[in-house]
């Protein structure tokens, strides 16, 4: 079985996507055999209320029987914006969102905001992941309307130790870790305590140049099977995992990073 | 190939060209123990078999570099077996290795011709390590007109087969005319760096002060192969984090004007669009070291099969036929 835990379906404002539909997603699915995909609406990034986003994404879903199966929704909060509190449990309990993205830097706030600590522990006390990513896209080609994080200037790109505030702040919440796009060189307490969080990677980001050393670094269970697609393209995530020789990673390590992190983080 | 079957741990840095900066020490692909084991599961097989799809396909790395971070040839060998992992992994067959010189002295690009000569050199004795696989080009500045000249020469003889230069002149210089006209009397491929980042530069390429003012740019190139439409130029990195629909766009009309593939950048419509606005025959399969998404981002675009073997091999080797020196 293969889970993509990082897909999107919606709109980029500065680039036409390909394949950013539920439609048009499933078919990408089905030609390289991905069986589920944990998505969100990029919309939700861009729009002041997320929850337009999210409820466009619901409705994406149930416009047709044979979505059900093949996504799970994650939804787009931002937590600094009026009624979130109560879009977060709409989201939950009304539109079977399985887990939550969060977007600081899009929605202009601080990792450790007390506003994003309240949310990622509301999350967790629904016994659901919340996902932050590194970047969305690669600032050197970034439109220069969109944020002002860019590589080689003094406001750079985020790198793990930028994320793991909000780990260190609530260390019993669940993450999902997206597009691994940049080295920190982490201390032994860092690495402890990526080690010793329900956290899992995923394998879309340019910074995992040998799967096998992070396998080793991080640990088999902490790695699952990610395409950011539709910006990134759809099988260098996969390559990652098939390219490993047998003796990096035996065959239920592969069915670790293929599905079976996913599962156990996604409750499956 | 066959004989190399087991390597050392190699933790060599590749700094890319591209811009990554491995600060953790992750690089390259740690060895094997046995061959033709990176089977799919059962399910996947039944749908798609990337690995099948990998060995499918000959491959010519257009771009790909030794360790840039250091003329040592310890550094050196030891970098050789990660390129020889993968090369083995995604049966790459040929490499076509360079060493630009990418350091800064204060702030500017390293256009020393001691430099230049030393870098060069680095890249001869990995060619010389696995001489059926490693190939070689060389660096130069054409400011230093007679000193390029002459290291051109030296590395010809020695069986370097291209050029890569840097930015430590632009592409439209005026003192590249001669290196061009010598690089088309031997007919090699000019290969330069080259960027179109708006986010980084600003809006087309404002140069705010975090880009040597050299950098070559798609205009450059549109220049310079106008005013040599017999020479072969190679646009580097379309993946390599700039604006990818610009360069395409820009370029389109310039038919001795070549892109490689390669970079760390592998987003979605990528190889599409560069096929659809340049033709399949002018996309050259390249990785700047980044292993995984140089096959992963062909791979996933909607080529045919003889597209595809197009991009990842015969292209590259229809510009080294000109010379004589295809590799089939």
């Amino acid at each position: 079985m293969l889970i993509d835990i990082n897909a999107y379906v919606g709109h980029w404002p500065f680039q036409q996507l390909k394949y950013n539909t539920c439609e048009a997603l499933l078919q990408r699915m089905n030609k390289f055999g991905v069986d589920v995909s944990v998505i969100s609406n990029l919309n939700g990034i861009f729009y002041k209320n997320t929850q337009s986003a999210n409820e466009e994404l619901y409705e994406e879903i149930r416009s047709n029987s044979k979505f059900k199966d093949r996504f799970i929704p994650f939804a787009v909060i931002n937590p600094i914006y009026a009624g979130w509190r109560d879009d977060l449990e709409t989201c939950v309990t009304k539109l079977d969102m399985k887990g939550v993205r969060i977007y600081p830097k899009y929605h202009d706030f601080d990792i450790i905001d007390p506003a994003c600590i309240e949310l990622v522990k509301r999350v967790r006390d629904y016994g659901l992941p919340v996902a932050f990513n590194y970047r969305m896209v690669d600032s050197r080609q970034r439109s220069w309307m969109d944020i002002g994080y860019v590589v080689g200037t003094a406001k750079k790109e985020w790198n793990l130790k930028d994320i793991i505030p909000i780990i260190k702040a609530v260390p019993d919440a669940k993450y999902m870790i997206l597009n691994f796009a940049n080295a920190a060189v982490l201390s032994p307490e860092e690495i402890n305590l990526v080690k010793n969080t329900d956290l899992i990677f995923d394998t879309s980001g340019r910074t995992i140049t040998n799967m096998a050393e992070f396998l080793n670094l991080y640990g088999t269970n902490k790695f699952a099977f990610g395409t950011h697609s539709p910006i990134l393209d759809y099988l260098t995530g996969l390559l990652r995992i098939e390219s490993l020789y047998s003796n990096e990673a035996d065959e239920n390590t592969k069915e670790l990073l293929r599905s079976g992190n996913a599962k156990r983080m996604l409750g499956l | 190939m066959s004989g190399l079957s087991r390597r050392k741990f190699v933790c060599g840095t590749a700094f890319s060209a591209a811009g990554i900066v491995m600060s953790d020490g992750f690089s390259g692909f740690i060895p094997r123990s046995n061959s033709g084991s990176n089977s799919s599961s059962e399910s996947s097989e039944k749908k798609y078999n990337i690995m099948q799809e990998v060995m499918k396909y000959r491959k010519i790395d257009s771009h790909v570099h030794v360790n840039l971070s250091s003329t040592n040839s310890e550094v050196q060998k030891k970098f050789a077996e990660v390129l020889m992992n993968y090369s083995e992994r995604m049966k790459v067959e040929k490499l076509m290795l360079s060493n630009p010189v990418t350091r800064l002295i204060n702030s500017i690009p390293d256009g020393r011709p001691e430099s230049f000569i030393a870098n060069n050199n680095s890249v001869l004795g990995v060619m010389k390590i696995y001489p059926k696989i490693f190939s070689g080009s060389f660096t130069f500045n054409p400011v230093h007109a007679k000193e390029s000249m002459d290291e051109i020469k030296r590395c010809v003889d020695l069986g370097m087969v291209n050029a890569k230069a840097y930015y430590q002149t632009k592409i439209n210089d005026p003192s590249y005319y001669p290196i061009v006209e010598k690089m088309i009397d031997l007919k090699m491929v000019i290969h330069m760096h080259a960027e179109a980042q708006i986010g980084v530069g600003g809006y087309r390429m404002k140069y705010n002060g975090y880009k040597p003012l050299n950098v070559s740019i798609p205009d450059d190139f549109v220049d310079i192969a106008k005013r040599y439409p017999e020479a072969i130029f190679q646009y580097a990195h379309i993946g390599g984090g700039g604006d990818w629909e610009y360069m395409c766009k820009t370029l389109k009309n310039s038919p001795n004007v070549y892109v490689d593939t390669s970079g760390s950048n592998n987003e979605e419509n990528l190889i599409d669009f560069a096929v659809k606005q340049l033709g399949e025959n002018r996309v050259l399969f390249g990785s700047d070291n980044c292993y995984y998404q140089c096959v992963g981002k062909i791979l996933a675009s909607n080529l045919n099969e003889s597209q595809m073997k197009k991009i990842f091999f015969e292209n590259y080797n229809n510009l080294l036929r000109k010379g004589g020196r295809n590799v089939d």
